[in-house]
């Protein structure tokens, strides 16, 4: 522990670099549709008056228009927004076309979310000349092989957290670098909210311990933060900090599941049973095509006046069909005990195990089950999503779109596989 | 004004063999004909096994999302916009 008190800002040459492509969504409608370009416009959940803002553009944030808005409030700011639906197809292409580049690069290449890629240059012949003539190569590659309206900002350091806080410096277009050099200086114009993971109230926590700026936080000794956060917590801000890295885990999938904002406040079982239906589709899907089986479900609902209620249950035996999932979900709606109008519904599947051996039961023939259940996800993967559901989805048609989620990578494991 | 529609559209495709690229160079819509002066984007995506190119291009007047089916290699267009706002 006498060396780590002591610990001074990692001295070695930063190999990480974190890439964020700016704005990405709307950038992207901006590169499909040039006559966008230079203008304000937003790609929202819903393109109605209460639809969530999921990406201004550059233009539009500098009107004030943040992400989280919603478009009639948008649209008070600026009466010219452009407001489009998403187009998830476009920006996984996108996504994709952004890693084969990074690819080229290294081997070593960790997708963060739809637009964030964490590129680890350690092993790379790349290296050789040099990171910052990398990362001006891949943004120029970017400008030329996938859309010239595209801009990425790009951090350097020698941990994974410095190198999207040196991403997140200077927006859109960036390249910063934070080193054992430089970092001095880049701490002293930092706020603590600009530290990702430092809000409210971890301010409040700092500041109880006398820390109030990222220079205090920097000097701070470990016993100070673990006092400040109350836990090991603190011990890793301290390496954080200080350039080395903590922030190189994987995380296991633990769970598959699908969510659905109303567009109408049902609020029966009898009119939420065939959104659930459609949900417990989706995720059997996924589950399924990911090779797992599972023994929990879990259901959860947010109500027009925002309260919420969930509920989960584990079972001895496993599940993979969508029809056996569902009702033990739709067993969980009904034990629901508020009746009000809903505002959004999210069921998940989690105790997962890899579906390599099905246990044969005396109750049913579980090997025909697992025959039929895949017979009809082949015709659904050929022919398109839902070309065969239960009856009790009938009258959901097209009202549960296609969405990509926010932050969360697991499921471009889906569309990279 | 963005205007969603899904209509067949006459589409002249052109094959470079020596940039090995791709692109629509005419769309005739509505009898009258459009020269293709941008390609903003070209992506794929799957329905079923089906897939689908899609081109966003620009003319000199209008905005144009192209589809093609891959399986009868029919065009449609999907989107017609001027850039203004709705």
């Amino acid at each position: 522990m006498a060396n780590v008190i002591n610990l001074p800002f990692n001295p070695k040459k930063p190999t990480l670099m974190h890439l964020d492509l700016n704005s990405c969504f709307a950038t992207i409608e901006q590169q499909a549709n040039p006559r966008l370009r230079g203008k304000p416009i937003a790609v929202a959940a819903y393109n109605s008056p209460s639809g969530c803002i999921l990406a201004p553009s550059i233009e539009a944030k500098k009107l004030g228009i943040k992400v989280g808005f919603k478009v009639r409030d948008a649209k008070i700011l600026c009466p010219n927004l452009i407001v489009l639906s998403p187009d998830p197809n476009k920006y996984r292409n996108i996504h994709l076309k952004f890693r084969a580049i990074l690819e080229g690069y290294s081997s070593d290449v960790i997708p963060k979310s739809i637009d964030e890629f964490v590129l680890d240059l350690k092993d790379s012949l790349a290296l050789k000349k040099g990171i910052t003539e990398v990362a001006i190569e891949i943004k120029q590659r970017i400008k030329t092989e996938i859309g010239e309206w595209l801009t990425i900002s790009v951090g350097i350091a020698p941990n994974r957290f410095l190198a999207k806080t040196a991403a997140g410096l200077h927006k859109p277009d960036g390249l910063d670098v934070i080193d054992c050099n430089s970092y001095l200086k880049i701490y002293q114009n930092l706020g603590l909210m600009d530290l990702c993971g430092i809000k409210t109230r971890n301010t409040v926590r700092l500041n109880n311990m006398g820390i109030f700026t990222v220079l205090d936080f920097y000097d701070s000794p470990i016993w100070k933060l673990k006092a400040a956060f109350k836990s090991i917590t603190g011990y890793y801000w301290f390496l954080r900090l200080h350039g080395w890295e903590i922030d190189d885990v994987t995380i296991k999938r633990g769970s598959y599941g699908n969510s659905f904002a109303l567009p109408k406040p049902f609020i029966t079982s009898e009119e939420l049973a065939p959104l659930l239906q459609k949900l417990v589709e989706k995720t059997g899907f996924r589950l399924r095509k990911a090779g797992y089986k599972c023994r929990g479900v879990h259901l959860s609902i947010v109500y027009r006046d925002f309260t919420y209620w969930h509920q989960g249950v584990s079972f001895a035996d496993f599940l993979f069909d969508s029809k056996d999932i569902y009702k033990r979900i739709f067993r969980l709606l009904l034990k629901c005990p508020f009746q009000k109008p809903v505002r959004s519904l999210a069921v998940s599947v989690f105790n997962l195990e890899k579906n390599t051996n099905t246990q044969i039961s005396l109750l049913e023939d579980l090997i025909v089950k697992e025959s039929l259940v895949k017979a009809v996800d082949c015709i659904n993967e050929k022919w398109g999503d839902f070309i065969i559901t239960p009856a009790t989805m009938l009258g959901t048609g097209n009202i549960m779109p296609d969405r990509i989620s926010f932050g969360g990578i697991k499921a471009l494991e889906e569309i990279i596989t | 004004m963005i205007q969603k529609i899904d209509a067949p559209i006459s589409v002249n495709l052109i094959y470079d063999h020596k940039r090995r690229s791709v692109y629509p160079k005419y769309i005739l819509w509505e009898g009258k004909n459009y020269q293709v002066t941008k390609i903003g984007l070209h992506h794929t995506y799957r329905l079923g096994k089906t897939l689908y190119h899609v081109f966003s291009v620009d003319t000199p007047t209008l905005f144009f999302r192209l589809v093609m089916n891959t399986d009868n290699l029919h065009w449609s267009v999907e989107e017609i916009a001027d850039g203004e706002c709705n």
